[in-house]
């Protein structure tokens, strides 16, 4: 009877854990292939022989998902069950594919007009989530462009009526502003285009907001992190990334400033340890992201990784990356759950990649750095108002993954004597230093502090992958992203923070952010602009040309421009580092180089990868013509021992979305978004001929 | 053999005429199709009137400096070479008629669109001509985007 009735227990046990989603069934059931964050799949049957070989299996446009096409697809789809689940087009719609042949078996948009044309996030976004009970009710969670979270049927598309009301929650209900203040529902400012992280009968979903260049108010909206039943849609829990008064960290935002301070939202993938228990939330940069002079003190939990209980949104434990951030140094990337061993010590730990290329590894029970982490000093604002903080946060080990600022001059280009020294006039007209080079206020004769790797460096939110195997991280770097920060004060009536992005003696201008105003539901009304600008000046003399960040058309920085990394977790070293793609078209035909042998610049770019049994894959993020191959990007197969490229197959267009695996009856197959220039965003899947 | 009648003579007339008409025509074709943007397709006056174009309906998300923001790309130098090389001033034409500005697709006419491309293209120093560029989609096609002549 005792046998029989283990035998039994066996079998339902084995029943259960069959129907529940996982790469070792050869799917891709979340983001990042896994609630850890690894972008990992062990499949293993395109690999470094046949990977060559490779073709078009299917393509699905998503032009016609939306009022006009969409030109930067990011989407990542998840794939259960032998069907693929994404967003696409400028609608947002959520789709669901046949995975082996790509036909559309549902679709879903909500029309949400005007609320969604002003949304801070737009166009299709990352993705969504998938979720099941393992009996048969199996749900697709997304959030849409006007920050509405819902929840559908997998089967048929349609809401699940008994979520929310009528299958969706309000996400703009509970937004604040100041000390509390309900956003309006319509026009208040937060939205998301992350997926949301859906964990045993938990979705939690992050915040974020408009751009941070020139806000009208740094009284902005608040970011948070909340989490709801995902059966019923009710609130749970919510986690103040500006903690209020009597919440640890609140004095950590001086004379009030909480109070009248907004943004630090997580706008990129969580992470959870569903066995611990414990939710791993990067935060982004307070407003504005590059002025903190009317929020005083280090800002927790801005630019900090989060800790929080699954259970109850408690926090656990922190670490801020960056005191009082002002660089933009949004957290942006998924952090990576890693089950380590370090000098014969098991360690469960969290690895976060980053903008800065330090990859932040802690043990993730404690939150205690696996190696330590020192204060050191820098630089120091002279920003009217601005309290830099006096020390910031550096990893001794593993080493920096890409560049982190500007060395003058051994990081400018020196093809040629005659080049090095245009790249150093150039220069001239900017302040330079080391890493946390704060901004300055720029005019004509300096245009400001040359900084990099800040705003769209290192590894952005495509972020990294990792082999829980042979526990090394591989990360795709962006090492030319200059990025030069002046301050202005803004026009009469404009805003009410003391600086915005621009330079005195210009002529100010509105920066806007990713996709804005690019919704289905554009047109729109620009933002408040009470100074009539005037006329710009003719073209005959290009701005460009005074301290460009380009000599001759090439970029004034030394390649490699890109790179990617295999970072081992167990000693804290680089394993190999590789550049990125292959030489753009401008540097190969450029005239100042004809006749030079300059080898392998790699590309810049920000892009995700996909890491299986024996490859890192990953796609150029610009389009080259080549003796090799006809105009177009290669999704390229790296050997993840050694970082060497093995294969390479044509793109029509750069990639544009991180991309994934999955195998179907046998077959394996690999789906990359792509987009950009003149191609509109396509997903294209991948797979080997069917006589392999 | 007999002699040839009246309309035979017209009809191998016409076919010559036809015939020289497809050499003449294809030969207009061939020329217009490799032009390129370094062969003057736009007058420095239009690159004025598209300048200001620019600042008001562009400069916020792609710069000042037309060197992109954070997340739009670039309108000059090797990411928008890369980007456009060797497609043609129409294909760019129509991504911009078709898309932007972002926040109001079609708001430009063509005639501004055109002007608008002018003023990039003297940017990236494509160099300047008598005419000015046309605003027609298929005239357009006609002319090469190349990095460099």
């Amino acid at each position: 009877m005792y046998q029989r009735t283990l035998l039994l227990l066996l079998c339902v046990t084995a029943s259960i854990f069959c129907q529940q989603p996982s790469t070792k069934n050869g799917e891709w059931p979340y983001y990042t292939a896994d609630l850890k964050g690894t972008k990992y799949s062990p499949a293993d049957q395109i690999n470094a022989g046949n990977f060559n070989q490779l073709e078009v299996a299917w393509r699905f446009k998503t032009d016609n998902f939306g009022t006009h096409p969409e030109y930067k697809l990011e989407g990542t789809p998840v794939m259960v069950k032998g069907v693929l689940y994404t967003t696409a087009g400028t609608r947002r719609s959520v789709v669901a594919l046949d995975a082996k042949t790509g036909e559309v078996i549902w679709a879903y948009s909500l029309r949400e007009g005007n609320r969604a044309a002003i949304a801070p996030r737009q166009l299709s976004g990352r993705g969504v989530s998938y979720w099941t009970d393992g009996k048969g009710d199996d749900r697709v969670v997304f959030v849409t462009t006007g920050y509405r979270l819902v929840v559908l049927n997998a089967h048929t598309g349609q809401p699940i009526s008994s979520f929310g009301k009528n299958g969706i929650v309000d996400l703009k209900e509970g937004m604040v502003t100041g000390t509390g203040q309900q956003i309006d529902l319509e026009t208040g400012e937060a939205g998301l285009h992350a997926t949301p992280l859906v964990v045993k009968d938990v979705v939690i979903v992050g915040s974020s907001f408009k751009e941070g260049m020139t806000v009208v108010t740094h009284n902005n909206t608040k970011g948070n992190v909340r989490a709801f039943d995902v059966r019923s849609g009710k609130l749970l829990w919510t986690f103040n990334t500006i903690p209020r008064p009597g919440e640890f960290g609140n004095d950590t935002w001086e004379n009030g400033s909480w109070a009248t301070n907004g943004n630090t939202g997580v706008w990129t993938q969580m992470t959870v340890d569903e066995d611990l228990g414990l939710v791993y939330l990067p935060v982004e940069t307070p407003t504005s992201d590059f002025y903190g002079g009317q929020r005083p003190g280090n800002n927790l939990f801005a630019e900090s990784l989060v800790c929080v209980d699954l259970k109850t949104g408690k926090r656990k434990w922190h670490f801020q990356v960056v005191h009082h951030p002002i660089w933009d140094y949004d957290l942006s990337s998924a952090p990576i759950l890693a089950d380590i061993n370090v000098g014969g010590k098991a360690i469960k730990a969290v690895a976060l990649p980053s903008k800065e290329a330090f990859l932040y590894v802690f043990d993730r029970v404690t939150g205690e750095p696996v190696w330590p982490i020192e204060e050191r000093a820098v630089p120091q604002s002279d920003v009217p108002g601005e309290k830099t903080s006096p020390t910031q946060p550096f990893p001794t080990k593993p080493p920096a993954y890409g560049r982190q600022y500007v060395k003058v001059p051994d990081d400018l280009i020196d093809f040629t004597p005659e080049l090095r020294a245009q790249a150093k006039d150039n220069v001239a007209r900017y302040k330079t230093g080391p890493m946390f080079l704060p901004p300055i206020v720029g005019d004509n004769n300096l245009i400001g502090a040359l900084t990099l790797g800040t705003a769209s460096g290192g590894t952005n939110w495509p972020g990294a992958g990792y082999d829980p195997e042979t526990h090394i991280v591989y990360a795709q770097a962006n090492q030319s992203a200059l990025f030069p920060i002046s301050m202005r004060t803004p026009p009469e009536g404009f805003s009410d923070i003391r600086y915005v992005m621009g330079r005195n003696g210009t002529e100010f201008r509105v920066s806007e952010g990713p996709g804005f105003g690019s919704a289905a539901d554009a047109p729109q009304q620009p933002r408040v602009a009470p100074v009539k600008p005037a006329p710009a000046k003719p073209a005959t003399a290009p701005a460009a040309s005074v301290g460009a960040l380009t000599v001759q058309g090439l970029s004034i920085l030394k390649p490699p421009y890109g790179v990617i990394s295999a970072i081992n977790l167990d000693r804290g070293d680089l394993q190999w580092q590789v550049p990125y793609g292959e030489t753009p078209d401008v540097v190969r035909n450029s005239a100042a180089l004809r006749g030079l042998n300059i080898g392998n610049t790699g590309q810049a770019g920000s892009v995700g990868l996909v890491v299986t049994k024996t490859l890192v894959i990953l796609g150029d993020s610009q389009i080259t013509t080549t003796p090799q191959h006809p105009r177009g990007a290669m999704l390229r197969a790296y050997d993840k021992a050694t970082g060497r490229e093995v294969g390479a197959v044509l793109m029509p267009a750069p990639q544009s979305g991180s991309p994934m695996t999955y195998v179907v009856d046998g077959k394996q197959y690999i789906v990359v978004a792509v987009s950009g220039g003149a191609y509109s965003g396509e997903y294209i899947a991948y797979s080997l001929p069917s006589n392999n | 053999m007999e002699a040839p009648t009246l309309a035979s003579t017209l009809l191998t007339a016409c076919l010559r005429i036809i015939k020289l008409c497809l050499v003449v025509g294809t030969g207009i074709l061939a020329a217009q199709t490799t032009r390129s943007v370094w062969d003057g397709v736009y007058t420095s006056a239009q690159a004025e009137r598209g300048a200001t174009l620019y600042a008001n309906n562009c400069a916020s998300c792609h710069g000042s400096a037309l060197g992109g923001g954070e997340s739009a790309p670039p309108l000059t130098g090797g990411e928008f070479s890369s980007n456009w090389n060797s497609l043609t001033v129409g294909d760019l034409f129509e991504r911009i008629r078709t898309t932007m500005p972002a926040d109001r697709p079609g708001k430009l006419t063509r005639e501004q669109d055109a002007d608008v491309l002018a003023y990039m293209f003297s940017v990236s120093e494509f160099p300047p001509g008598k005419a000015e560029l046309e605003h027609q989609t298929e005239a357009l096609k006609q002319i090469r985007i190349e990095a460099k002549p």
